[in-house]
């Protein structure tokens, strides 16, 4: 009896505390102190631009208005302080001052958790009101939720700033190999580069088969991160793509009888140079910042990554040797774009575009490229900005270890379908790693 | 002489068990404090070969919002240890007190969420949760965190109640005392340390919580556990030594002064009861 009572006391209670959790919380207070600035007022979409769903009959400065006010979720990988913290302060300080737009960064460790979210809320029928607004994506990610039917769009070409995107660039316009159709606008741009140390090897190998060799005829100082790690993954690309006569065959859709024809010669090379890796390839690091710390610490003699200015970021950190240098193969390094896109239930639509526009604004694009901001290279092409950006861009120091953008530019390979890089992936772990 | 001899020997003795007990629990930080002063430290040396405070000056920096991630654990671990007292409380009463029919049913139903990773049942409360629009929402972690917080502190209030005088309660009542005033001058002075150790584990169990945070919270929710695995998993070992140097203060610190609190009662063990 008496523990029934009580129950009941206990019951009360709780509805109280249910109660006043409930009470709605205190109004987001809506920017309205800071008028727009001129340039912000100036702009429009590019003449002739389908407008995006949702927007019909309205202009980009209706959008703008739409959005002041508005929380935008941004969902983005958080593992890196430099990029969080540019985020969170350059971007979203911006956004509030020029926009009156609250951006929300959400920090995930891996943005496939952010597709299968937003696939639970499709499956839960919440077609509205979804809690993430913009989402910071590329590659197999993108696909996924382009044949889920996640994304929102087509968007990306009623963007003001879309026109300093170059339409017929083949690595914006397909995202691994994804035709990107304006799902999703362009972020930033990564290409493959090799780092070495000039002080120890003056002269860089120039192809993938001059490095192996290299790596034969030195013993222990040469090794890449273990796939799925993305940058192993893409060195072990770079190899396939050399032991198997080039990329061009397996640019379509994922061909199994093709895979298992021609990859063998890939694993073979591999496993010939794995005895001269670093410990003996009995090991391979986990991850990138492994890598970093072998080469720091002298223990490699090569390190790889997507991002071509972060070895002058390391050397500046003080982290790299001064006489660390970058390099391309002399047949080309793959390269990739990043990209913004928006899940079709956020409930921030005109919040989204008007974030994702100044994101590809030549300011915030020049901020983002800056070394000791992020150092990400930019999404846009320099030839169609104005000539005030042009210069900007051209004399931006990215660090004495970077490469020119013609040198890269002039160096470049597409990325795979998302299909493709899977079935590499495991194939290396199941004939390289676990092989022989 | 003899007996004094082996009195300051266990005393050496228990000074000497006292002393490895701590350096056990103390040890394991002490790699943690160093990574997070480190700029540069490679292997094979012993010590950071550089040493700084990027990490530190980063988790200060207003755009890290560790100050919000702390207000948002701190809130959500102590509405989660409050209400799962509440709850407890009559569960553990129950458990405690009375024989019924199926009661090795009902103690099993409540500890299965000790058993069964809560992970499990959480993914269909999520699409449950997305339909009640529970999901991303403070109000969502704190009852989905109710799943593993809840057989501990039942079991642990059943093992206090099973060592409660139910007869004092009936004193008071003949006394003239009513319901009221038999909880408050009664039952819970008599049980309030067991209640203190149930909340604090409650506490802990959702204060380390991350899966179910980062599952129904959606990453929006954002606590301190959330903050700290984006660094653990990127690698970045400073980062992440700092977050969770950070994350072991306030929960250390209400340890520490509840432990005193209880021991200078004098029931430090008698909060479990009969277990």
């Amino acid at each position: 009896m008496k523990a029934v009572s009580m129950a009941n006391r206990a019951a009360a209670l709780l509805m109280l505390i249910f109660f006043s959790a409930c009470a709605p919380p205190p109004a987001v207070s809506t920017q309205v102190a800071s008028p727009a600035e001129p340039a912000a007022a100036l702009e429009q979409s590019p003449a002739g631009a389908v407008t995006a769903p949702g927007f019909e009959g309205k202009a980009w400065a209706d959008i703008v208005a739409e959005a002041r006010g508005q929380t935008v979720n941004f969902y983005m990988w958080g593992g890196s302080d430099t990029t969080n913290t540019w985020v969170t302060e350059y971007a979203a300080a911006e956004l509030k001052k020029q926009y009156g737009i609250n951006l929300n960064m959400v920090p995930v460790t891996d943005i496939v958790d952010t597709v299968n979210k937003v696939l639970g809320e499709k499956q839960a029928g919440r077609d509205a009101n979804g809690s993430v607004d913009l989402i910071w994506i590329n590659g197999e990610n993108f696909r996924t939720m382009r044949q889920a039917d996640l994304l929102y769009g087509p968007w990306a070409q009623v963007l003001p700033n879309s026109i300093y995107v170059s339409s017929d660039d083949p690595s914006v316009a397909y995202d691994f190999g994804t035709a990107v159709d304006g799902y999703e606008s362009p972020y930033g741009k990564a290409q493959f580069v090799m780092v070495y140390d000039s002080a120890k090897a003056p002269v860089p190998p120039a192809s993938i088969a001059e490095l192996l060799a290299w790596a034969k005829a030195n013993p222990g100082k040469f090794t890449y991160a273990a796939p799925p790690d993305f940058t192993g993954s893409v060195f072990v690309r770079h190899v396939c793509y050399s032991a198997t006569g080039g990329y061009e065959q397996f640019l379509g859709e994922f061909d199994p009888e093709l895979f298992s024809e021609k990859f063998p010669d890939c694993w073979k090379t591999l496993n010939e140079v794995e005895p001269y890796l670093w410990r003996e390839g009995k090991t391979y690091p986990e991850n990138r910042t492994r890598m970093q710390d072998l080469f720091a610490n002298g223990e490699v003699y090569f390190d790889m990554t997507y991002n071509p200015s972060e070895a002058s970021s390391l050397i500046a950190q003080g982290k790299y040797p001064k006489s660390a240098r970058t390099f391309v193969f002399k047949d080309g390094t793959i390269a990739n774009t990043h990209y913004l896109a928006i899940p079709f239930n956020s409930s921030n639509k005109a919040g989204a575009l008007v974030v994702a526009n100044f994101m590809l604004s030549p300011e915030a694009q020049y901020s983002k490229a800056q070394p000791a901001n992020w150092g990400d290279m930019t999404a846009l092409d320099p030839a169609l900005l104005p000539s005030e950006w042009q210069t900007r861009f051209a004399e931006l120091d990215l660090g004495e270890a970077t490469l020119s953008s013609e040198v890269l530019a002039a160096h470049r390979l597409p990325e795979l379908q998302a299909d493709w890089l899977v079935s590499i992936e495991e194939a290396w772990e199941a004939n390289v790693l676990h092989g022989q | 002489m003899d007996i004094r001899q082996s009195e300051k020997r266990r005393r050496f003795l228990t000074l000497g068990l006292v002393c490895l007990v701590l350096a056990a629990l103390l040890l394991p930080f002490l790699p943690q404090v160093i990574w997070s002063f480190s700029h540069r430290w490679l292997f094979p040396s012993l010590l950071p070969t550089e040493w700084g405070l990027r990490g530190w000056s980063y988790v200060f920096s207003p755009g890290a919002r560790l100050g919000r991630a702390i207000i948002t654990s701190l809130t959500i671990s102590a509405t989660v240890s409050l209400l799962s007292i509440l709850v407890g409380l009559p569960a553990g009463r129950a458990l405690g007190l009375y024989r019924f029919r199926g009661k090795t049913l009902v103690q099993f139903l409540i500890l299965s969420p000790a058993i069964v990773p809560a992970f499990a049942a959480a993914m269909g409360i999520h699409i449950q949760f997305i339909r009640y629009g529970l999901a991303d929402t403070f109000f969502g972690v704190v009852l989905v965190q109710l799943i593993p917080t809840l057989p501990y502190v039942v079991l642990i209030l059943g093992g206090v109640f099973s060592s409660y005088r139910i007869e004092v309660e009936e004193e008071a009542r003949t006394l003239g005392a009513n319901q009221l005033k038999v909880l408050w001058y009664v039952t819970l002075p008599s049980i309030l340390p067991g209640v203190i150790v149930a909340g604090l584990f409650a506490f802990m169990i959702s204060w380390g919580q991350y899966l179910l945070t980062l599952l129904i919270g959606g990453g929006q929710v954002l606590t301190l556990p959330i903050l700290l695995l984006n660094f653990v998993n990127s690698g970045d070992y400073t980062l992440a030594s700092v977050l969770s140097l950070i994350l072991i203060i306030p929960s250390g610190t209400i340890l520490w002064y509840t432990s005193r609190y209880l021991t200078r009662e004098g029931t430090a063990l008698g909060g479990f009861g009969k277990l």
